[in-house]
């Protein structure tokens, strides 16, 4: 009786020594049809990613590209988005993954498995190392890197906020995490940015991991530790968001400006309201559309797809911010 | 006739969770393209690692009548304990091998302090195994985030990342059977990749604990325990010493995931385990163990930890959101304890 599980145990092993045979027939019979399927992995269930999947899916319609579209992962980071690459790559057939990786590192060696068992990967949004993938590095594989110029965004964010602020006083910044490329990049452009004003300086940098609440709270902190404090950069969704709850919170709305970056209608509103002074509006359907279409060219036509894809981005004032124009940078599903 | 139909009810009330990860296994095998494939296969048994490593310690702990809700967090911690420790070591000029080994004894080692302290807190001040290993979640996790100033550990030697994700055989058409290196290929040539490093790992150590539960001296006594606390004690077992180890048995499986959680993912992180607690006990009580001690064994916890993940993983090729893996195990959990509770009974009223 005790016997039993380690008999299914023995036979899972079997199954999987004795069935590689069966598969490798089945994908090669996939590979033999014509049509090209696209997988896309988001970094997180957030409206960002769900308007780069809005983006993807257009331009696959488009060009007649089969789509799949991976479950969202609920936090960020490796151990909710590896597990979710994983099996969506078990499906077998794709032929281009589409992936903002949650790590800089941690993402390198399950890519690279998939690149070598023949499958072409685009990192959006976020990329792998550095993200020179013109180099030969462990992490060069990558067909292309499509998203912001984040580090530009942030010199710009630190410009508009200097100017909004009179070009003097002490700054905080709320952003997510340390080991992912985009959200550093913004932070190290704002702090390159903001030293070319001498009265202003950034006082301190908090890492929420992608959680609001955690925002919320360390802004608070911040806040009552240096109540001089004039302007904060959030720089992602949750981070801007749990910045504006946290200002408003302690009444300090219109005495602490702030930037922030991603056009979600929870931010445009607050903008609208005043609670937000300055929104930084990516452009995720533009990224998840470009994406789609090098893969397509590269399969297609063969064509050399740049190793850097840079979509530019859009700012978000009081004064702009009703213009019809700019509605469709307002991030939808 | 009468007896036949007892033994019939008590045979699947027995083997029920084996049925049902068979079904399981059937189930997704029609519904999820991929999931019946070497590949589906190894995912459940690589991404599985955690919470198998975490519901075998808990086996011990539960076998004992106690519980131990400090699993996760302690994962967490020993995730940034041998995170830090590598980087230090790399840092200091040691070889990147060297320096993940080391790092990882030590960390083995240092993952016995907090069952040490749940099992004192247990055996010598009578605090209830609940209220101990409660506190010990949050003490965890404060260490944790004051080690890592609320940042991930990071900058891991890139070895790490290649051992977590790396495999014990490559076979290759025509190149042979290579060990521990994937053999030089050309891309999108087929590769069969057997047996990743930390399914090696995990599988080692439960067989060996599996062995110290069911064959020496202290597994009997663990059980002896749970059973009959004042038996134990009149057969003379040093029931407060033995207590103490049970629990440091439980941390050390949960430093251990911590351990492979670094190596698959090159970083430490506070929550890393959090998730899976629930995972980590239900698996113990879906694999039959009774909450009130006494009963379980490793190869049914591995059987219930198995039917979670075989249901993550499905649902997951089959692209349905993970939700509803929540509620699934919730449901099972609560079926697994009343076919435990109910059947028996009703059997032996007959």
């Amino acid at each position: 009786m005790k016997k039993i599980p380690v008999l299914v145990l023995v036979l899972l092993f079997a199954a999987s020594l004795g069935l590689p045979l069966f598969a490798g027939g089945a994908q090669e019979a996939v590979g033999e049809e014509e049509e090209l399927t696209f997988a896309f992995v988001p970094g997180i269930a957030d409206p960002f990613y769900f308007t780069m999947e809005r983006g993807i899916r257009q331009k696959a319609d488009e060009l007649g590209v089969n789509l799949i579209v991976s479950e969202y992962p609920k936090s960020w980071g490796p151990e909710a988005q590896v597990p979710i690459l994983e099996a969506t790559a078990a499906r077998g057939g794709i032929d281009l993954i589409m992936i903002a990786p949650t790590s800089v590192d941690a993402l390198i060696a399950p890519l690279k498995k998939l690149h070598e068992q023949g499958i072409e990967i685009i990192t959006v949004d976020t990329f792998l190392g550095d993200g020179d993938y013109s180099k030969d590095t462990e992490y060069s594989f990558p067909l292309a890197y499509i998203g912001t110029d984040n580090h530009l965004g942030g010199v710009r964010v630190a410009e508009h906020l200097a100017e909004m602020l009179g070009e003097k006083g002490k700054l905080y910044i709320n952003t997510t995490n340390p080991d992912v490329s985009s959200v550093s990049a913004r932070v190290a452009g704002f702090k390159e940015g903001i030293t070319n004003f001498p009265n202003m300086e950034v006082i301190g940098v908090d890492y929420n991991l992608d959680v609001q609440q955690k925002a919320m709270e360390q802004t608070l902190s911040a806040l009552q530790k240096n109540p001089d404090i004039v302007g904060v950069f959030g720089t992602n969704v949750f981070s801007a968001q749990g910045v504006y709850q946290a200002v408003v919170n302690a009444g300090l709305t219109g005495a602490v400006k702030i930037a922030s970056w991603d056009a979600t209608e929870t931010l445009i509103n607050a903008l609208k309201e005043g609670q937000v002074d300055l929104v930084l509006a990516q452009k995720p359907a533009e990224i998840g559309s470009m994406a789609v279409d090098w893969g397509y060219k590269f399969f297609t036509e063969n064509a050399d797809v740049p190793n850097k894809v840079i979509p530019g981005f859009e700012f978000f004032t009081k004064e702009n911010v009703n213009d019809p124009d700019m509605q469709k940078f307002i991030y939808k599903k | 006739m009468k007896n036949r139909k007892k033994s019939l009810a008590e045979f699947f009330a027995d083997r029920w969770a084996l049925f049902f990860l068979v079904a399981e296994i059937v189930f997704f095998a029609i519904v999820s393209r991929g999931f019946l494939t070497p590949r589906g296969i190894q995912i459940i048994f690589f991404f599985g690692t955690s919470v198998f490593l975490l519901s075998v310690g808990e086996t011990f702990v539960i076998i004992t009548g106690g519980i131990d809700l400090s699993v996760g967090f302690v994962m967490g911690f020993a995730s940034i304990v041998a995170a830090k420790l590598i980087v230090v070591f790399t840092e200091s000029g040691m070889a990147p091998a060297a320096a993940i080994l080391v790092g990882m004894v030590l960390t083995f080692i240092i993952s016995l302090l907090p069952g040490l302290i749940n099992g004192s807190l247990v055996a010598f001040l009578k605090v209830p195994p609940f209220i101990a290993t409660f506190s010990m979640i949050g003490i965890s996790h404060g260490v944790s985030e004051l080690l890592i100033e609320g940042v991930p550990a990071k900058n891991l030697p890139h070895l790490a990342n290649v051992i977590g994700n790396g495999h014990l055989f490559y076979y290759a058409r025509g190149k042979g059977m290579s060990i521990f290196s994937r053999p030089e290929l050309e891309r999108g040539e087929h590769v069969l990749e057997l047996l990743p490093n930390i399914v090696i790992i995990t599988f080692i150590l439960i067989a060996v604990f599996s062995f110290i539960l069911k064959r020496t001296r202290y597994g009997q006594h663990t059980y002896a325990i749970g059973g009959n606390v004042d038996a134990a004690l009149r057969s003379g077992i040093n029931v407060k010493r033995h207590l103490v180890t049970v629990y440091m048995v439980s941390s050390f499986f949960a430093g251990a995931a911590g351990v492979i959680y670094m190596l698959q993912y090159v970083t430490g992180k506070a929550d890393a385990g959090a998730a899976l607690l629930l995972d980590g006990i239900a698996a113990v009580v879906i694999g039959g163990a009774s909450l009130y001690g006494g009963k379980g064994t490793i190869w049914r916890t591995i059987l219930g930890a198995l039917i979670i993940a075989t249901l993550e993983t499905g649902l997951r090729i089959r692209g349905v959101p993970t939700f509803d893996k929540y509620i699934l195990v919730g449901v099972i959990l609560i079926g697994a304890v009343l076919v435990d509770q109910i059947i028996p009974e009703r059997v032996e009223e007959e």
